[in-house]
């Protein structure tokens, strides 16, 4: 009947080296045309419900989709509070992969506890924000601004990351940083793949995911009948990466590392981090705009709406058609359909690695990198 | 997409483990990330771990709309 969905990669082995790539997927990419004559407000309800991890990204997308159809503008405060609650599961996935996976993957044990923490501190945001439970009103729920609370969770949530790092997560993304607590400390996976001299390892060239999104998305979206760019988008024949390495390429860290390593192992890792002290940096920043608000009341919603939201995988896109209130068509586009696309980012960094006894090892630390949002398991053809 | 399948809890195991039943197959997570979980909870299970609890309604509605994209084709 049901089972948990997922991605199966092959890797074909000819002379010694990966010769190709073979990304088989059971995701469901197609599941939001169920939403189709159902009321806009049901639907809303549903996003967050069907999706485990991004649960809050696919709810705000939706929201901002379904606003955009009905030419809604939601306040500054309102705007604010969505993308705190958006950083705010960012940081959670980040910090749980950190916590669960990192440990795991170089060998040791999970440290449950501190991803047990950070989840622990960030999860009561939403109530905190909107106490009504009206958050995914579109113009936006009534809204509390309760700095102080706001503030002492993202405080708690650094705490339990300083804990987790051994050191301030803001300090250990500055290149000096980051570099001497890779050389005095070979036990964390970082330091690991550093140790090893796996810094480069599978390098490949870079096609960052555009700020605003691919120029023909709208476009594409807007004609994809039968699913199939939903389920392999590109652009031009490009296969944009999207997630933290595209996302945050600019940064002085990133910059320094991928100048060394190009789009190799280490790059990927410390953009993970990245994503983690920006995203902390930002719901601070957003907790100084909130401000209390009564809720909004709208008549039907008509129209056509496509938003956009820089997620803890990467960019996500939702598309959404209204007819007085009621869905007529819904599309979603994930990052995973990006990143693991069988001519996509994984592809390119997966093939023509040498078939050393390390190479599934290499593998699933580089399928780890990119982050699918599904189990994903990995067989040497 | 990473769906949200709630798996019910059919028995507590030792070392904060746990078996859940999904749609009648059952198997053996880790209940580390959550708290005060008993049988008869749904859970939201991701690679092996559970991730929240879900009130148990909120539970049968969407495994209703996972029955239907099911139905209409689509794995689940």
């Amino acid at each position: 009947m049901f089972s948990e969905s997922g991605i199966s990669i092959g890797l074909r082995i000819r002379d010694g080296a990966v010769a190709a790539v073979l990304i088989r997927s059971t995701r469901m990419v197609r599941a939001a045309r169920l939403f189709a004559k159902r009321p806009h407000a049901e639907v809303l309800h549903l996003l967050p419900a069907v999706f485990s991890l991004c649960g809050t990204a696919q709810a705000m997308t939706g929201l901002a989709a379904m606003e955009k159809a009905a030419a809604i503008t939601a306040s500054p405060a309102q705007k604010a509070a969505r993308a705190l609650l958006v950083q705010a599961e960012t940081v959670t996935e980040h910090g749980l992969t950190i916590a669960r996976d990192w440990p795991t993957l170089a060998g040791g044990q999970p440290r449950l506890d501190h991803a047990k923490r950070i989840r622990g501190a960030l999860a009561g945001l939403r109530s905190v924000l909107y106490p009504q439970g009206d958050w995914l009103s579109p113009g936006g729920g009534a809204l509390t601004a309760d700095c102080d609370r706001i503030c002492a969770a993202i405080d708690q949530a650094r705490q339990s990351i300083t804990q987790l790092m051994g050191h301030d997560i803001g300090e250990l993304v500055l290149p000096i940083a980051f570099q001497a607590w890779l050389e005095r400390d070979p036990g964390h996976l970082p330091g690991l793949v550093r140790a090893k001299g796996w810094a480069g390892l599978g390098a490949a060239p870079f096609l960052p995911m555009p700020e605003m999104g691919p120029p023909d998305l709208a476009a594409r979206m807007a004609t994809d009948r039968d699913g199939q760019y939903l389920a392999r988008p590109d652009c031009a024949g490009r296969v944009f990466e999207t997630g933290a390495l595209a996302h945050w390429a600019w940064h002085p860290l990133i910059r320094d590392l991928m100048d060394r390593h190009g789009t190799g192992l280490l790059p990927r890792l410390a953009a993970r981090l990245v994503a983690l002290a920006e995203g902390l940096h930002e719901m601070e920043e957003l907790a100084r705009d909130l401000r209390t608000e009564p809720a909004c009341s709208l008549p039907g919603l008509s129209g056509e709406g496509l938003a956009l939201t820089e997620a803890a995988r990467g960019l996500l896109a939702h598309r959404v058609v209204l007819n007085d209130g009621k869905i007529s068509q819904y599309q979603i586009l994930a990052p995973t359909e990006w990143n693991f696309h069988p001519e996509g980012p994984l592809v390119r960094t997966l093939h023509g690695l040498p078939a050393d006894p390390d190479l599934e090892w290499q593998a699933r630390l580089l399928v780890n990198a990119l982050d699918p949002c599904v189990a994903c398991t990995i067989t040497l053809e | 997409m990473c769906l949200a399948l709630p798996s019910r809890v059919v028995a507590l195991l030792d070392d904060d483990q746990a078996k859940v039943d999904l749609g009648g197959v059952t198997k053996a997570i880790s209940l580390a990330l959550v708290e005060d979980v008993a049988v008869g909870d749904y859970v939201i299970v991701h690679v092996g771990y559970a991730l929240t609890k879900v009130d148990p309604v909120e539970a049968e509605k969407t495994l209703a709309l996972f029955a239907q994209m099911a139905a209409a084709g689509e794995p689940a």
